[in-house]
């Protein structure tokens, strides 16, 4: 299987952004992006409405393809070779939406059988109950479940698939402080693995709170990269600070 | 403006900004203006081509030269049901009957050339007629329109506003209602100008164009509030669109046929083959004036002879042979009436099985009301076979009596060169006889007809009424 | 196919879709049961015909024996002729209901016998027959409206489509999946039943093999209509309106008015005036010389002309080749009738090869042999007949043979198998 060589052949940066540019039309929407994510960590992207933080994920997925510039997913280009890359990646919408006159496990089923990763039923609820849902939940229909159950199904799908890369598109708005925290710590686990995971959000507060390094997307571009110092991890004050003073510096 | 103005106000706004609803309005209004512009054509048509065939049928008549009057018994004559003005609007039954007849005696023939067995198979498919329009197309538009009124508002949560805002439940309910109602009443209105301009003659048909057009206009009445009940009741207007064309495809579509097949398959009818063979096995046991020995006729001569004091049918100062053609007819009529009253009654039958179905579907109890009304239905035609059937009977009676005053018997028997020119009656005679003339029902008599049709509809629109007002009780509930 | 598994255990939960399969193959089960039992009650009417018959016939007999006159027999004797159903007629019953398929014919003139018509309910016959054809044409459509409106909008509409479009095998090959497992399933919930009682019907496989295709290539037609408005990116509403305003369009507003414009455009004279032309011309054989009539029946026939010279008495044969010459009067007007019939209903089929909806059905009634086509072919089995009983009955009348009790059984029986 790809993906068990994959995590044999130690890949250190599996995102790899070199100077992409990309336009709707006349109007550009990112501008010289460059952007590095290692294998075991945790990188989130933020920056304002517009700024270009969906259209890297798209150009990562393979939706849309760039108009000059390097993507490398795992060393494949995304626009080439989609289905590929696909298979190395797991994503999360905002809003992650799944089938909800299905159970928890039928979901996870489901899903995984369409990536043509099928597990067992063991398997299924083994990573549910890693990702935290409750034993429970594992057999209800997903009709009544908040966003928070939602994304540990989700993420229970990406841990039983193993993908190597895990883009997340503003995981934490809607939660509740308890389910962001709960997820932090989901995600740590996720990291511990070894994924290299991109989180793309407006929040810096929770960007602070889970990230190892932020980036911070202004016009199309990385204005500015920080990473944690240790166990205080971010000066968020400070953090606060500069993103201010570069969103001037920048109407300026 | 009252809180149900404004709401049906903004209602109408919203269907005029929807530029697919605006071109359907105007494509069924156009179909509708089609409907009734060729409906009426062909109705006009066929009249006049039935009236020229008549008057060509009754001309032939006429101009019979001299003959036996027997001979005239089988040369017999042809007639066609003419087509009244409101067939435009709805044709009903009409093409899928025969409508020429051969009258000739002995006999019972049945009514020919139905459209039906003279067009394409699209026949099939239905016919464009105004009734077609507004029975079928115009409730499909309603649900186009309407179907999103209520259960959008609960879908957006736009109802609570709306409630916030002062507006009660019925207020909004009956916004909606005024809005979609003028639509319907908008929809409608071409094929009423039609049916009005279709009826020509003013105040002959007065009552069954009342009836039509009251008929029509509880109809789309009950769709606008079922309409409203389905969006009323579901969340989604997806759910409210589907659900209402399903609704109107069973109602419509389906029942309308299932409920046929149903009464066919429980009535059967009698087909023309055993009815004829039945026929002839009655009229040999009740008296054959081919056997010299059968006792009815046996009687029939002894009577005669005895109410003329004579001996042999040679010495009766009237034409035996005319007597037993007037005796025969009499018999093989009455036979035959009773075989045709039956069917009638089977056909009957039928129908009001199909009618009682009309409680499932108010389609089924508009069309009946519809070709009542216009007297195109089953009924209409039946009145038209009965009325051909009396002008036969009194048509062959009058001849058969000609044979027995004017021709002599002796004449009647000669085989001898002169005896052919002898046994004829005057041309003259045949100029005498009055022409078919279809006896058109009064309009009291159509509508009347037409009565239980507009009972079942407006029990459905009652019925209609009363569970949307229960389903707007629950409104902005969730 | 385990993928299909998963999409059709997906699909099994959703209560909207097996609700509408299953109730298309109820409805189809219906369809199928009443046009069988339509079917079966023609056959049983058919198959009543030889008792019915021997009863009318024997008591004719025993009054014609007693005269051994041929052209009594010839008059009073009704012959039956029948249509029988091809075997897939439960399936398109076409004009069954309301053209005859059993008609009895005597050996006078054909043309005034031809257009009876049989005893059926007009207003029952109205709203069209509820066969399988129906189901399919009319019904079949909207079930596919329903599955397919939202294949791809209610997973965007659910959130759904990006995720699904992320995983490795999503996007195309998961609706390419899709797709065809409903369609399968729609094909299966009208094939299935129909395949069945075709099969119980006796129908032959390459019969079967052609409906099935033609039910497949219908809904595919319905279906490829979906996935374009699909393309639209419309919401799930805005398909599911112009879908069924689509189907309005194709299925009940063309045909009818193509209907109207056809009628227009080919007129027809009308059967009435060919029944009234040759009345005059049997009638008027009374005031005309007999001679004129026999030498112009003889032209036609020349192998009875040396049968004996008219008496001034009535005779049979002159009677019924006065008959013959009506008909003949009128084969000019009979043929331009046929000629306008066939031509309007080969412009109704003409329009099948750009509307699916009377496409389907023109080509079920061809196979169902249900259509004008198989009316006008039992019209030329009745003529044929006819012909043969007017040889017969000649036989007798023109060489003045006796018609005794046992010529009755002589007398030509029509045979259904011979389709022309």
């Amino acid at each position: 299987m790809f993906i068990a060589e994959d995590l044999i052949r130690p890949m250190t940066e599996p995102i790899l952004i070199d100077d992409l540019t990309f336009a709707y039309d006349t109007h550009d929407v990112l501008n010289g992006l460059s952007l590095r994510v290692p294998a075991g960590s945790i990188t989130a992207l933020l920056g304002g409405n517009g700024a270009g933080k969906s259209t890297t994920l798209s150009t990562l997925l393979g939706f849309t393809r760039a108009r000059s510039g390097t993507v490398e997913v795992c060393g494949m280009n995304p626009a080439t070779d989609p289905d590929a890359v696909r298979r190395r990646i797991a994503y999360l919408p905002e809003n992650v939406a799944l089938y909800e006159h299905l159970t928890a496990v039928e979901n996870a089923d489901y899903l995984l059988a369409l990536s043509g990763e099928r597990q067992g039923h063991d398997a299924i609820t083994a990573a549910l109950a890693a990702a935290g849902l409750q034993d429970q939940a594992w057999h209800q229909r997903l009709g009544g479940f908040s966003k928070g159950m939602r994304q540990k199904v989700a993420i229970a799908v990406a841990l039983l698939r193993q993908v190597p890369v895990l883009l997340l598109d503003e995981p934490t708005s809607g939660l509740d402080p308890r389910a962001t925290a709960d997820f932090s710590q989901l995600l740590l686990q996720v990291r511990e693995r070894g994924t290299a995971i991109l989180m793309v959000t407006h929040d810096l507060l929770s960007a602070a709170d889970i990230a190892d390094r932020i980036a911070f997307l202004e016009a199309g571009r990385v204005a500015h990269e920080v990473r944690a110092d240790g166990p205080e991890r971010f000066d968020v004050r400070a953090l606060h600070a500069r993103f201010q003073l570069g969103g001037d510096r920048l109407a300026a | 403006m009252s809180a149900v103005g404004l709401i049906a106000r903004d209602e109408i706004r919203l269907m005029t900004r929807n530029r697919v609803a605006i071109i359907a309005f105007v494509l069924v209004v156009l179909l509708t203006l089609v409907a009734v512009a060729s409906s009426w054509a062909h109705q006009r048509g066929i009249a006049e081509l039935r009236a020229r065939q008549a008057e060509a049928a009754e001309t032939a008549f006429k101009a019979q030269p001299d003959r036996h009057p027997h001979r005239v018994v089988h040369y017999g004559t042809f007639i066609f049901r003419p087509l009244g003005p409101l067939a435009a609007f709805d044709p009903g039954v009409d093409a899928f009957t025969g409508n020429s007849m051969f009258l000739e005696g002995h006999r019972q023939n049945s009514a020919n050339f139905g459209d039906v067995r003279q067009s394409s198979l699209l026949v099939r498919f239905g016919q464009l007629t105004p009734a077609f329009v507004l029975q079928v197309v115009a409730p499909l538009l309603l649900i186009f329109l309407g179907y999103g009124a209520l259960a959008r508002e609960t879908e957006r949560g736009t109802v609570r506003v709306l409630m916030l805002q002062g507006a009660a439940r019925g207020q909004i309910v009956r916004g909606k209602l005024l809005a979609l109602g003028a639509a319907a009443l908008l929809a409608g209105l071409p094929a009423m100008i039609g049916l009005v301009a279709i009826a020509g003659q003013p105040g002959a048909l007065v009552w069954p164009m009342l009836v039509l057009a009251l008929g029509y206009i509880g109809y789309l009445a009950l769709w606008t509030v079922l309409i409203l009940l389905v969006s009323a009741s579901v969340r989604r207007s997806r759910d409210a669109l589907l659900a209402l064309v399903a609704v109107w495809a069973v109602a419509v579509v389906l029942l309308p046929r299932v409920a046929p097949d149903l009464a066919s398959a429980a009535i059967p009818l009698t087909n023309r083959l055993q009815t004829e063979v039945a026929v002839a096995r009655d009229l040999r046991t009740m008296g054959d004036s081919h056997n010299p020995d059968d006792p009815h006729f046996a009687q029939f001569k002894q009577a005669l002879l005895a109410r003329y004091g004579v001996a042999k049918v040679e010495d009766l100062p009237i034409n035996y042979k005319g007597a037993l053609g007037i005796e025969g007819e009499r018999l093989t009529s009455a036979v035959y009436g009773r075989y045709a009253t039956a069917n009638h009654a089977a056909q009957a039958r039928q129908n009001s099985l199909v009618d009682a179905m009309g409680l499932l579907s108010p389609a089924i109890a508009l069309r009946s009301l519809s070709m009542a009304a216009a007297g195109t239905d089953l009924a209409g035609h039946q009145r038209f076979l009965e009325q051909a059937e009396a002008y036969r009977y009194a048509l062959v009676q009058r001849l058969n009596r000609m044979q027995m005053e004017d021709v002599s018997y002796a004449d009647d028997g000669a085989t001898d060169a002169g005896a052919d020119r002898r046994k004829r009656v005057s041309a003259r005679n045949w100029q005498a006889m009055p022409d078919f003339r279809f006896i058109a029902p009064d309009g009291r008599t159509l509508a009347a007809a037409a009565l239980p049709g507009l009972a079942i509809v407006f029990a459905w629109l009652a019925g209609a009424l009363i569970l949307l007002m229960v389903a707007s009780r629950r409104l902005g509930a969730r | 196919m385990g993928l299909f598994r998963y999409e059709f255990r997906l699909l099994l939960r959703q209560r909207l879709t097996v609700g509408a399969l299953a109730l298309l193959a109820l409805l189809t089960v219906a369809a199928l049961a009443m046009g069988m039992a339509e079917v079966a009650r023609q056959r049983a009417a058919i198959a009543a015909i030889p008792a019915a018959q021997a009863e009318d016939i024997g008591a004719i007999a025993d009054y014609v024996d007693r005269t051994k006159d041929a052209g009594s027999a010839a008059y009073y004797s009704f012959h039956p002729t029948w249509d029988a159903p091809a075997p897939l007629a439960f399936a398109a019953l076409g004009m069954r209901d309301v053209a005859p398929y059993i008609l009895r014919v005597r050996t006078l003139g054909l043309e005034a016998q031809i257009y009876d018509g049989d005893t059926f309910n007009p207003e029952l016959a109205l709203p069209g027959r509820f066969d399988f054809a129906f189901v399919l044409v009319f019904l079949a459509p909207l079930f596919v409206i329903a599955l397919f409106h939202d294949l791809r909008s209610a997973e965007r509409e659910a959130g759904r489509q990006r995720m699904l479009d992320a995983l490795p095998n999503g996007g195309r090959a998961l609706w390419r999946r899709r797709t065809l497992l409903r369609f399968l399933l729609t094909w299966s919930a009208l094939g299935i039943p129909f395949g069945i009682a075709a099969a119980f019907a006796g129908v032959g496989v390459a019969s079967i093999l052609i409906v099935l295709a033609v039910v497949a290539a219908y809904l595919l037609f319905w279906v490829a209509l979906a996935a374009l408005i699909g393309r639209l990116r419309w919401s799930s509403v805005a398909n599911a309106a112009a879908l069924a305003a689509a189907w309005l369009v194709l299925v009940l507003i063309v045909p009818t008015l193509c209907n109207v414009a056809i009628n227009a455009a080919i007129p027809v004279n009308q059967g009435a005036e060919i029944a009234m032309a040759q009345r005059e011309a049997v009638n008027g054989a009374w005031d005309v010389p007999r001679e004129a009539t026999m030498r112009r029946f003889y032209a036609r026939h020349p192998e009875w002309a040396d049968s004996a010279p008219l008496g001034p008495e009535f005779h049979y044969k002159w009677y019924l080749a006065f008959h013959e010459n009506g008909d003949e009067s009128v084969a000019p007007a009979v043929r331009a009738y046929r000629q306008g019939l066939e031509a309007r209903d080969a412009a109704g089929r003409a329009l099948g090869w750009v509307l699916p909806s009377v496409g389907v059905q023109a080509l079920l009634t061809r196979i169902a042999h249900t259509d004008l086509t198989a009316q006008l072919a039992y019209q030329d089995r009745i003529r044929a007949f006819h012909q043969r009983l007017r040889t017969f009955y000649y036989g007798y009348l023109f060489r003045d043979r006796p018609f005794g009790r046992t010529d009755f059984d002589r007398a030509p029986r029509f045979d259904d198998r011979d389709r022309g």
